[in-house]
């Protein structure tokens, strides 16, 4: 059977030799004189060399034989043009290490499961009740789903929380005894952590190191072991280091793993007294005989406080699939979308710039295509050759573009941590980016379609041609084949444009809001909030920082401004309602930001103390309340809850507050004030329609942060850290942040895409002044003849400049209509999704701007073509003609 | 090349059925190529044209399908030439085909009606 498949040409060849021999002895047998018998012998075979190509073509392996076959005549041909294929890989290289950045991180958050034992039946279990949902526990309630044998094959708690390890914070993972047990993730040193270490509360002084701590803060030492780490002020056994590949079961890496039994050592509270706080995230690992929906129907949750304190509400637990970092939602694949539909725009721009090449080279060879054609090779055999060589193109600019692409990362992610303010960037933490082998299959899918996207086409059109113009040189099609070269500059040029009105908005949105006036002197103010809900401490900070000689002024608020939406409810308005916020801050509070008085008088301290109901207004507010009247001795009704009353959880669901409902409780606050406008919230948002100011203290209900002003610049947050470790030995209790770098934080997201979005237009630019260029000499390279009889007919080189630059800009023109057209259409798109008071989304100025740049890079394209034009020398061109 | 027919001119063989040809042939054992040629044109006393181009694909193509197999031998005047014979599903296939064949032809036949002269 196999013998008869391995069967060689030569075989076939004697076969048939063999059988032209017996044909002959038979002629001869029957009386032809022998030389004319061989003759005659052959005749009736036919062609022997036809036969044996039959034979040789029913091969199975002949397309992959005429694979290697074209592989290597794409190798001997690419070889002869160097810079042709240096220029082509090198464009289609940029483009592919776009993608496959984007590709690397969609894999690292969204596909990539984590590096544990049977990631897919891991399911995060969550809680839900009537008004309220979260996704934390009490250990009472881990301790009831550990008991689940029949639904759960294991089920672990964490407790995430931030220590402080000598100079720099640390992001924790509390872990339950049988965590890495039940996952089954891979240590590189040392073990990890187990039951044994976990035996009672405040058990086992042991920390498992993530590879990034270890590489970062111990040099990868392979004597770690033993070592000792430093946790807030407690001495914690180095027992292992874990593998790069597992950081935790979200997409915000740990740095080190501890029993969950050492929490209250390490000032993370009780967990497992009477009272025990809901601070557990549980994820189970379902059995594979049982569906989420089951699980979630036969877990029973003891009822909890959700909302109201001393109201305990029923609940119920839900499952969601939890087998990588992030999740696709539907609102992060909406604002994601367009941003990788710019990566790819690039890619493909840079793919017709090659495709653009292509078409010229394959133009070029019009003789060989026709001579090839002349000896009997099909049509499809020279399309699949030609397409070999796009593909070996683009297998080495896929290769390429992995190495981009790694750079390019790495790159991104300095910038990234570079342009965050100092305090955050020292918590940013990266999941592993690394490239496996989903990235591999990516680039090598790129590779093909981009293969169909910039080699197709010139083939097809490089083989329509008929024998005899081919062979006489004249490229025929030549209508068609301009035709194609223009619309794909047009497509380039389109791409172009859109992208740079798109970055132009945003970096003139970013610049405009760099130079928001906030309505506050951020300068040297200093934030001071506390994580742990508890009155006493601020009072404790408060006295600390005030008995500071270095400390120039303290203030109280109930929130800080700049530090996400302060809370607000509705107001009845002459025209309409108004959305009102408030905060309580103490007397200093306007001086210390620098916020004007414009109307009326401040607090004073013996109002602060008692928290009277009286109120200042900002500017906003008073006209948007009582226009044209002095709002000074009105009242007003501000919905505000009680002290206390609510709980004081991020994760209560949002809740819409109905207007003019009186049962809700309220301060019915005087005016006394009247203050200027200041952004409260977010930059991009502007300053609040309606601000509400409340006097506070120190020793007030509503204290909750402190503002701090130094008495020198040299009094940084750093020594005020120091500082509160008087109010606290934690220091992870208070969080110490410039308010300047809430502000620069605030601008994060904007001057990022500026960023990203002025690199994809510069390199889409880029391509188009190439691809411009490319087809302009191109063009003009043909009409040599035509100018030089124009100038020797006596046109000037200013006229045959015009002309250059002429056809230049028709060629433009098209891609730059539409470019305007479907630049105009994305940002109307993107301004129904943003609506942001103090960003202009469809922005003339950027218009204008990213015009004149595709103008600037049109006469940038036609500056070296024309010049050529112009040195024609007509007599030698008159001559050649001859 | 003439263009027109005459009745004792060969005629070529029609698509697909010279691999039926081969297999009812090699039913008297085994033979070698040219052989078969031979044989075939013998059989239909040279009324039919064995294009020797097309015989070695289509031994090609019957022996990948496992219908006959083939080894070098010696022929009668003592050449080393290639043999084939007929495997026990090239057999059935014999059957299959020859059963098919006379039914198309019969049928063919009774559409064309009564040989004229």
């Amino acid at each position: 059977m196999w013998k008869r498949k391995r069967r060689t040409d030569e075989d076939f060849a004697e076969e048939i030799s063999a059988h032209i021999a017996l044909e002959a002895e038979r002629l001869i047998e029957q009386g032809l004189p022998p030389e004319d018998a061989l003759a005659a012998a052959r005749r009736a075979f036919g062609s022997v060399t036809r036969t044996r190509e039959r034979f040789y073509e029913s091969r199975r392996a002949i397309w992959l034989h005429q694979f290697a076959q074209d592989l290597r005549y794409a190798l001997r041909g690419l070889r002869h043009s160097r810079s042709f294929v240096a220029s082509t890989v090198l464009t289609l290289a940029v483009g592919m290490s776009l993608v496959t950045v984007v590709f690397a991180i969609l894999n690292a958050y969204v596909l990539r499961p984590f590096a544990v034992h049977d990631p897919y039946s891991l399911y995060s279990v969550a809680w839900r009740a009537q008004e309220a949902g979260g996704s934390t526990f009490r250990w009472k309630d881990y301790e009831q789903f550990l008991e689940r044998h029949d639904l759960f094959d294991g089920v672990i708690a964490e407790s995430v929380r931030r220590v402080s390890s000598t100079d720099r914070q640390l992001s924790i993972g509390f872990v339950s005894g049988n965590y890495f047990e039940t996952l089954g993730a891979r240590v590189v040193l040392g073990r990890s952590l187990t039951r044994a270490d976990a035996p009672s509360p405040g058990g086992e002084p042991v920390a498992l190191l993530s590879h990034q701590t270890w590489t970062r803060f111990f040099d990868a030492d392979p004597t770690v072991l033993g070592r000792e780490l430093e946790m807030n002020g407690t001495k914690m056994l180095v027992v292992g280091v874990m593998a790069s590949e597992f950081v935790g079961l979200d997409d915000l890496p740990r740095d080190a793993w501890v029993p969950l039994t050492m929490a209250a050592v390490l000032g993370g509270g009780d967990l497992f007294g009477t009272k025990q706080p809901r601070s557990l995230r549980v994820t189970a690992r379902l059995r594979h005989d049982v569906t989420p929906a089951q699980a979630q129907g036969s877990l029973n949750i003891e009822p909890f406080e959700t909302k109201i304190v001393g109201q305990v509400d029923p609940v119920r637990a839900t499952l969601t699939r939890h087998a990588t970092p992030g999740r696709p939602s539907r609102e992060g694949i909406a604002v994601l979308s367009p941003v990788i539909a710019a990566f790819v725009l690039v890619l493909i721009a840079a793919c017709a710039n090659a495709s653009n090449v292509m078409l010229a080279r394959a133009n070029a060879r019009h003789r060989e295509i026709g001579v090839r054609l002349s000896i009997g090779a099909s049509r499809g055999r020279i399309v699949r050759q030609l397409l070999t060589e796009g593909l070996l193109i683009a297998v080495l600019a896929a290769l390429a573009g992995l190495a981009f692409a790694g750079l390019l990362l790495r790159l991104g992610m300095f910038l990234f941590v570079a342009l965050l303010p100092p305090t955050i960037a020292l918590r940013v933490r990266f999941v592993p980016l690394d490239f496996d082998y989903r990235v591999f299959a990516f680039a090598c899918g790129v590779a093909c379609v981009v293969t169909i996207l910039f080699a197709l086409l010139p083939a097809l059109q490089a083989t329509r041609l008929t024998l005899t113009d081919a062979l006489r040189g004249q490229p025929s099609g030549g209508v068609r084949s301009s035709t194609l070269r223009n619309l794909l500059v047009t497509g380039q040029v389109t791409v172009s444009l859109v992208l740079l009105i798109v970055a132009a908005t945003l970096v003139r949105n970013g610049t405009a809001i760099q130079a928001t006036n906030l309505g506050l002197d951020t300068r040297d103010v200093v934030s001071v909030r506390q994580y742990r809900d508890d009155r006493a401490l601020v009072e404790r900070a408060h006295r600390e920082l005030v008995s500071d000689p270095r400390i120039a002024q303290v203030v109280v608020t109930s929130r800080n401004p700049l530090f996400g939406e302060p809370p607000g409810f509705l107001l009845r308005g002459p025209s309409g309602p108004v959305r009102g916020t408030f905060s309580f801050v103490s007397p200093g509070y306007f001086s210390m930001l620098g916020i004007p008085l414009v109307h009326g008088r401040g607090f004073s301290e013996e109002e602060a103390g008692l928290e009277s109901a009286i109120t200042i207004v900002s500017a906003s507010a008073a006209s948007a309340l009582w226009p044209g009247e002095d709002p000074i001795g009105k009242t007003v009704r501000l919905e505000i809850e009680p002290r206390g009353k609510r709980l004081a959880v991020a994760e209560v669901v949002h809740e819409l507050r109905k207007l003019g409902d009186e049962s809700r409780p309220a301060i019915v606050a005087t005016v006394v004030g009247v203050a200027g406008n200041a952004i409260n919230g977010f930059v991009y948002t502007g300053p609040d329609p309606a601000h509400f100011y409340l006097p506070t203290s120190a020793s007030g209900s509503r204290a909750d942060a402190l503002l701090v002003r130094g008495r020198t610049v040299s009094t940084t947050a750093e020594s005020m850290k120091s500082m509160l470790l008087r109010a606290h030995a934690d220091p992870t209790t208070f969080d110490v942040m410039p308010l300047d770098e809430m502000v620069t934080l605030q601008m994060f997201p904007l001057r990022a895409a500026s960023l990203v979005g002025t690199l994809l237009s510069v390199i889409a630019l880029a391509l188009s002044i190439s691809g411009l260029y490319g087809v302009l000499t191109y063009t003009f390279g043909q009409r040599t003849q035509e100018i030089g009889i124009r100038m020797a007919l006596g046109a000037s080189a200013a006229a045959v400049r015009r002309l250059v630059f002429v056809h230049s800009l028709r060629l433009a023109s098209g891609g730059t209509a539409l470019g305007l057209v479907v630049g105009y259409g994305v940002m109307k798109l993107l301004s129904t999704v943003i609506r942001l008071e103090n960003v202009s989304v469809i922005d003339p100025g950027a218009f204008v701007i990213s015009l004149v740049m595709i103008s600037g890079a049109v006469a940038l394209a036609s500056y070296g073509p024309a010049r050529r034009a112009v040195r024609i020398d007509p007599s030698s061109m008159l001559r050649a003609d001859a | 090349m003439s263009t027109r027919k005459h009745d004792n001119d060969p005629v070529a063989l029609l698509q697909g059925t010279l691999d039926l040809l081969i297999l009812r042939t090699l039913l008297f054992g085994p033979q070698h190529g040219q052989g078969i040629a031979r044989s075939i044109e013998q059989q239909a006393d040279d009324a039919l044209l064995v294009d020797h181009g097309s015989l070695y694909p289509a031994l090609q193509r019957l022996e990948a399908r496992g219908w006959i197999e083939a080894e070098w031998g010696t022929s009668d005047n003592n050449r080393r030439a290639r043999f084939y014979t007929l495997t026990k599903a090239g057999r059935k296939q014999l059957v299959a085909e020859t059963r098919q064949w006379r039914r198309l032809s019969a049928a063919i036949g009774r559409i064309l009606g009564p040989e004229e002269a």
